[in-house]
């Protein structure tokens, strides 16, 4: 019983994680950005017309930036959290630390940096689709993998070469 | 700008995109030059950083003729002006070159202002790697790096979606509040007017082509600016009303 819950909580993780492939970190914090300039709260309707966006293109945005713990989303109202008001009040380093913390708890990216550190090398791309397919699916992989390596390029944790298709980590700037 | 003008010419005959533009750019200046499409606002932008001489007037720098090649002001495209086959940090290394900045040096700058648009990370990224906001901020890093005193952007917003467009704004004004990083002066073409209320200190209103100078506004409202309040939406009137 316990496991099949754990597996479920992991399917929806995985899905969340992958609408952070077709997100960009700018409109995650545009988000946040315009949440707070509303006053820290507002429905989905005001938010859409308020950023000049449909719901089909703000959909995934609201859904990375619940996923990321930056926006609640309940009965169709928007709210910030803690941690955005925090992200906001930061500056631009401090604001990489904050998602660094955030990204590098998620399962998946988790399972590929152990991966990268016990490997003591660098991971070929394949190598890293085969292991995310194996957790997530493989209709999935190209997506966590793309999403994989944009966010952890912008947390400074992952370095990808894509020209030899190698992925290693990387320690961030101080 | 010293009674500028410009025409372009075909087959002999004169098609007016300038009348005569005075204006001047002081110390810490954030000015937004708005008006219809078509008007010559990027005409204007050309002539100030040198890709495009004026038909008459000057346009001084320092008291100096601008050159055409002044390594002290520096551009920002619409288009990113990225070359695809470059990383981010030969991206921005590539101004430096131009200048024959030493390579070590070099690294070190670009380094350094990739950080300040808050691209480290992505050094070894190419451009289709990137969101778009992030290319634009590929194109500020080397247009910084360069360390002009003056920064030019022509629509530097206008192709990016409208949340990253106002996270870029923001982390822009970000920078330019920091007075230890270059520019001294920005000078950027738009046509949407909240966003030169928005960012800017003064706003230059053209007229429909051939542009001419309809107003210039000191936009006095504190910092951040908040684009819910009445006054703002005062200034954001008071222009449009000078448009049409
Ligand atoms: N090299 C050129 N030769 C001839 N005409 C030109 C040239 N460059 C621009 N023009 C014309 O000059 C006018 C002003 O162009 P410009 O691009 O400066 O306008 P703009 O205000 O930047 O417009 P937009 O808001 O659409 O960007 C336009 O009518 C344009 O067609
Ligand atoms: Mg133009």
């Amino acid at each position: 019983m316990s496991n099949s819950h754990e597996n479920v909580g992991r399917a929806v993780a995985v899905a969340d994680f992958r609408s952070m492939a077709k997100v960009s970190v700018g409109q995650v914090l545009g988000l946040v950005e315009a949440i707070d300039e509303v006053g820290g709260v507002a429905d989905v309707a005001t938010i859409s017309q308020e950023v000049d966006m449909d719901l089909d293109r703000l959909g995934p945005v609201l859904a990375a930036a619940e996923f990321l713990g930056l926006l609640t989303v309940e009965d169709g109202d928007v709210r910030m959290t803690d941690l955005s008001r925090k992200l906001l009040s930061a500056s631009v380093r401090e604001r990489k630390a904050i998602l660094r913390r955030v990204i590098d708890d998620i399962p998946v990216f988790r399972m590929v940096l152990d991966a990268a550190r016990q490997a003591r090398r660098p991971l070929e791309r394949q190598e890293v689709l085969d292991s995310i397919a194996a957790r997530a699916g493989s209709h999935q992989a190209e997506d966590l993998f793309k999403a994989l390596v944009y966010w952890g390029r912008y947390v400074e944790l992952v370095q990808y070469d894509s020209r030899a298709e190698q992925l290693r980590l990387r320690s961030p700037s101080k | 700008m010293k009674d500028v003008t410009k025409s372009f010419f075909e087959n002999g005959k004169e098609f007016k995109v300038l009348e005569p533009l005075r204006f001047g750019l002081a110390e810490r200046d954030f000015v937004c030059v708005v008006g219809p499409s078509g008007c010559g606002k990027s005409t204007l932008l050309r002539i100030i950083v040198g890709l495009e001489p004026p038909t008459s007037g000057q346009v001084l720098f320092e008291g100096q003729p601008i050159r055409a090649d002044n390594p002290q002001v520096a551009m920002v495209f619409q288009s990113f002006a990225l070359f695809p086959w470059l990383t981010v940090q030969q991206n921005v290394e590539l101004g430096l070159e131009a200048k024959g900045t030493h390579p070590e040096e070099r690294q070190r700058i670009a380094r350094k202002f990739i950080e300040a648009v808050g691209l480290t990370g992505f050094e070894d990224a190419y451009p289709r790697e990137l969101s778009g906001g992030m290319k634009q901020r590929v194109g500020i890093a080397r247009a910084l790096g360069i360390e002009p005193l003056l920064l030019c952007m022509d629509e530097p917003f206008s192709s990016l979606d409208p949340l990253t467009a106002q996270n870029l704004r923001d982390e822009i004004l970000q920078l330019w509040s920091n007075p230890d990083l270059p520019p001294r002066a920005v000078l950027m073409v738009t046509h949407a007017i909240e966003e030169a209320v928005y960012m800017a200190d003064r706003v230059i209103v053209l007229s429909s082509r051939p542009g001419r100078m309809v107003a210039e506004l000191s936009i006095d409202l504190p910092r951040p600016r908040n684009r819910k309040e009445p006054e703002f939406y005062g200034w954001v009137d008071e222009i449009y009303s000078l448009i049409v």
